[in-house]
């Protein structure tokens, strides 16, 4: 596939977000692609907001996705895939956990996800949202709701014009616990 | 931490930061000494390097204990003739600032590289120096990758530099270069030299003023030489039309905005572009030989205009008249990082070229901020929490001195325990002076414990000589929590994850000389009240120093031990028919994990509580209690006895 693929992976700190940026721009340079994986160190982990900025293919040069040109999202908390919403293009696909994790600050009310789900539809952009952590949760293992969103996002946006089922796979397997992410990617990206 | 990816094979292309390429480039030069103290965005540096030597068995590295030490630990080694690397954040280089400047009138023996990663936007800093300035102030050579592939090539580049010159070398990352990862393709490793001798000369490794005369007259002229090398060294490269009436210089990662934008703007292949690595000093016959014949420079650089007006005094000594345009003319911010957009829009201005970016969608609602806090199970909580109610039940107001750690977060309400927050150990700093001058209110002043060993030892040491009563908070999780748990003097393992002498930080305290030191349990919120109210007794009634050392394991570290040894941590309910709604738990002790419902009644989230137990004691209605009790080591992993 000709061109490039801009993905800002969202979240809060400590989901494994910036593992599941590592293991698309992994799978990018197995398949001899360009890749640049801008990530969130430092305070922000502990529980703030989490961006990573992935890019790949052809004439990717700085690590930061300019406002509006992010073609996919894959969001692991509905109320930061509001946040991130200014980074995507119009005709872009957002992949996104249904779950909404309160801030730690007294007195702060969340946001409901029928209103996200809504404004984020209104925008007119293909968004599919998905209660990944709970699926997780019945897999066994809550922390693979990452590779879920992963897999899900591989099945319904350009991600598999540029990178090959296989060299997906042989990038989750450097997970840590890789029977189980190895699972929810080829069940929710439908590989078999 | 892992880092499997800086021990790859020869020619391979592996996805790696732009800090563990600069660990991989010290690998392939045979570097044979690295120290560094962690800060964000350096760290990975040398704990990459750590991961490599725990599997070579070389090279020497260490964690020092702060930046000064660390750059004089790699200076030294670079006396003895041992290719040498520092690294720190930009902050750090100010701690380091003093040996930086003699390290240039001596010179070396061997390479020193000194790694300075600086922190354009601020991400996890409390400001955006820019540390080329350091370089032009103190006659050291600046090198800046544009990305990852470019650390390694850069790093390998300043230290064969550095080895040849005799000189110390600075290299420039900023923390999109840091902490971006990027394919490289690898070279080969090589065996380092580890054992130096050291040749005695007085003249030189003494730099009295006798000697130091002399010595700043021959790094003139070495600075001269240095600036005639760099000015034709083929890391600088060009691209596009020789005849372009516009030059675009990028320097460091502003090559890389600047290349993209050109891209974005159909303009790449009708205008100049030169790619500068070596940026101090600027490679003078290669700029003039470039400005020739140009009607117009842009020069796009992260940080400040330094490139810019170094470049200006260069054309205007030479008496070229060119306009120059950047962050002086306003065209590019002067404050935060370098955006793609930006970068487009003022090339797009300046060039004539026509831009229309995309508007950001702008959706009907915004989510509610979401800034970082203290982790479930902190200890910083329940300390923070006793630290409020000992200062309230001694009617007494506080001025709470903060420091640099997690524990800055204290900043934030409910705590709001961080009144000031300047630097590294500022906190038992400024307290030294409010102490003094602020008689009606209690001096409490927070430090962690790496930041203790750090900066803070002095000024306990202040504190007591010149009298100034005020309580020093230690919070001791033995480890360096914020930049991701690098081990510490007090921790008891080095860099490599080996056993180490263990400092005790309340021992450490009596030997400075203070009588008044305690010791609490972080996760015992009574027992550190009961602590911190004594110590106010003997700052107000006495004026007596009290330091309180509140310890207890970074609860993530806690965590990560009791899967490891297989122990069983508790898990806590709320009993609802107890619960009164009073909020004592989420609104004044703030636990991400206890959740209130429709009428104000609180639920613990499963899956965020990691069972610390503290809710239990600050419950004034006993509605919090043990479901399933853990096994008893679990208290000893908090106790950090285990």
């Amino acid at each position: 596939m000709r061109g490039s693929l801009n993905i800002i992976v969202g979240g809060v700190g400590g989901q494994g977000i910036l593992s599941l940026a590592r293991v698309l721009g992994e799978a990018a340079v197995l398949d001899g692609l360009e890749a640049l994986v801008a990530e969130t160190h430092g305070l922000s982990q502990r529980g703030g907001s989490v961006i990573v900025h992935v890019r790949i293919g052809e004439n990717i040069e700085a690590p930061l996705i300019p406002m509006g040109e992010a073609d996919i999202m894959i969001s692991m908390e509905a109320m930061e895939t509001l946040r991130n919403i200014g980074y995507m293009r119009r005709k872009g696909v957002i992949v996104s956990d249904t779950l909404i994790i309160p801030p730690s600050i007294p007195g702060v009310k969340p946001l409901k996800l029928e209103d996200i789900v809504e404004a984020v539809k209104s925008a007119g952009l293909e968004a599919h949202f998905l209660s990944a952590s709970e699926e997780a949760k019945k897999l066994g293992d809550s922390r693979v709701a990452n590779i879920i969103l992963l897999g899900y996002a591989y099945r319904v946006s350009h991600i598999k014009d540029f990178i090959s089922p296989r060299s997906l796979m042989k990038s989750v397997e450097t997970l840590p616990g890789r029977d189980l992410n190895l699972k929810a990617l080829t069940l929710y990206a439908t590989l078999d | 931490m892992s880092y499997p990816e800086v021990l790859g094979e020869l020619g391979s292309r592996a996805l790696m930061l732009g800090n563990v390429a600069v660990a991989r480039a010290c690998l392939e030069h045979g570097v044979g000494f690295a120290s560094g103290y962690p800060g964000t965005p350096s760290s990975e540096v040398i704990e990459a390097l750590a991961y490599a030597a725990s599997r070579l068995g070389y090279p020497y590295v260490e964690w020092s204990v702060n930046e000064k030490v660390a750059f004089e630990a790699a200076y030294g080694s670079a006396m003895a003739g041992v290719p040498s690397i520092v690294t720190m954040k930009h902050v750090g280089l100010n701690v380091a600032s003093d040996p930086l400047f003699s390290s240039a009138y001596t010179g070396v023996e061997a390479s020193f590289l000194i790694v300075s990663a600086d922190d354009p936007g601020m991400w996890s800093s409390q400001n955006e120096q820019d540390n080329r300035w350091y370089g032009v102030h103190a006659y050291i050579p600046v090198f800046e990758p544009a990305g990852a592939q470019e650390a390694r090539e850069s790093t390998l580049e300043a230290l064969k530099f550095s080895e040849n010159m005799k000189h110390p070398v600075i290299l420039r990352s900023t923390t999109r270069v840091s902490h971006t990862r990027a394919p490289v393709t690898l070279g080969a490793l090589a065996r380092p030299r580890l054992s130096g001798v050291f040749t005695k000369d007085v003249s030189r490794w003494n730099i009295v003023p006798m000697h130091a005369r002399k010595l700043k007259e021959e790094l003139l002229s070495r600075w001269e030489r240095m600036e005639e090398m760099l000015s034709e060294n083929p890391i600088n490269t060009v691209e596009g039309p020789e005849d372009s009436k516009i030059l675009v210089v990028g320097v460091g990662l502003g090559y890389r905005y600047a290349r993209e934008s050109l891209f974005k703007l159909k303009a790449l292949n009708s205008v100049r572009l030169l790619k500068i690595v070596t940026s101090i000093p600027p490679p003078r016959k290669l700029l003039l030989r470039e400005s020739e014949g140009r009607s117009a420079i842009v020069v796009v650089e992260e940080g400040d205009p330094v490139f810019e007006t170094l470049l200006k005094s260069i054309l205007y000594e030479e008496d070229v008249r060119v306009k120059v345009y950047g962050k002086a003319s306003r065209h590019l911010k002067k404050s935060g990082e370098l955006k793609a957009d930006a970068v487009t829009k003022a090339l797009a201005s300046i060039l004539g070229l026509n831009y229309s970016p995309e508007t950001p969608i702008n959706p009907p609602i915004t989510p509610p901020p979401r800034p970082p806090v203290l982790c479930p199970g902190c200890p910083y909580r329940s300390v923070f929490y006793a630290l409020r109610r000992a200062v309230k039940m001694s009617k007494m107001e506080a001025i709470y001195s903060g420091d640099i750690g997690c524990y800055s977060l204290g900043l934030n309400p409910p705590f709001n325990v961080q009144d000031t927050l300047i630097e590294m150990g500022g906190g038992i700093g400024l307290a030294n002076g409010l102490a003094h001058v602020v008689k009606d209110k209690v001096i409490v002043a927070t430090i962690g414990d790496s930041t203790f060993f750090h900066a803070g030892l002095p000024e306990i040491v202040n504190s007591i000589y010149n009298g100034a009563p005020m309580i020093v908070l230690v919070l001791d999780n033995g480890t360096t929590a914020m930049t991701g748990h690098q081990p510490h003097p007090g921790s008891g393992r080095d860099a490599l994850g080996r056993e180490a002498r263990k400092l005790v930080i309340e021992d450490v305290v009596k030997g400075l000389g203070v009588s008044r030191v305690s010791v609490a349990n972080s996760f015992n919120a009574r027992e550190v009240e009961a602590k911190i109210r004594e110590a106010i007794r003997d700052v107000v009634y006495e004026g007596e120093t009290h330091v309180v050392v509140a310890r207890g394991a970074c609860i993530l570290d806690a965590v990560r031990r009791a899967s490891s040894l297989k122990v069983k941590r508790p898990i806590y309910i709320v009993d609802s028919d107890k619960c009164r709604a009073c909020g004592i738990c989420y609104k004044a002790f703030n636990c991400p994990a206890i959740m209130p419902g429709e009428d104000g009644r609180v639920s613990i989230n499963a899956s965020l509580c990691v069972g610390c137990g503290v809710c239990e004691q600050v419950c004034p209605f006993n509605a919090i209690r043990v479901l399933e009790p853990g096994d008893p080591e679990w208290g000893r992993i908090l106790g950090m006895e285990l």
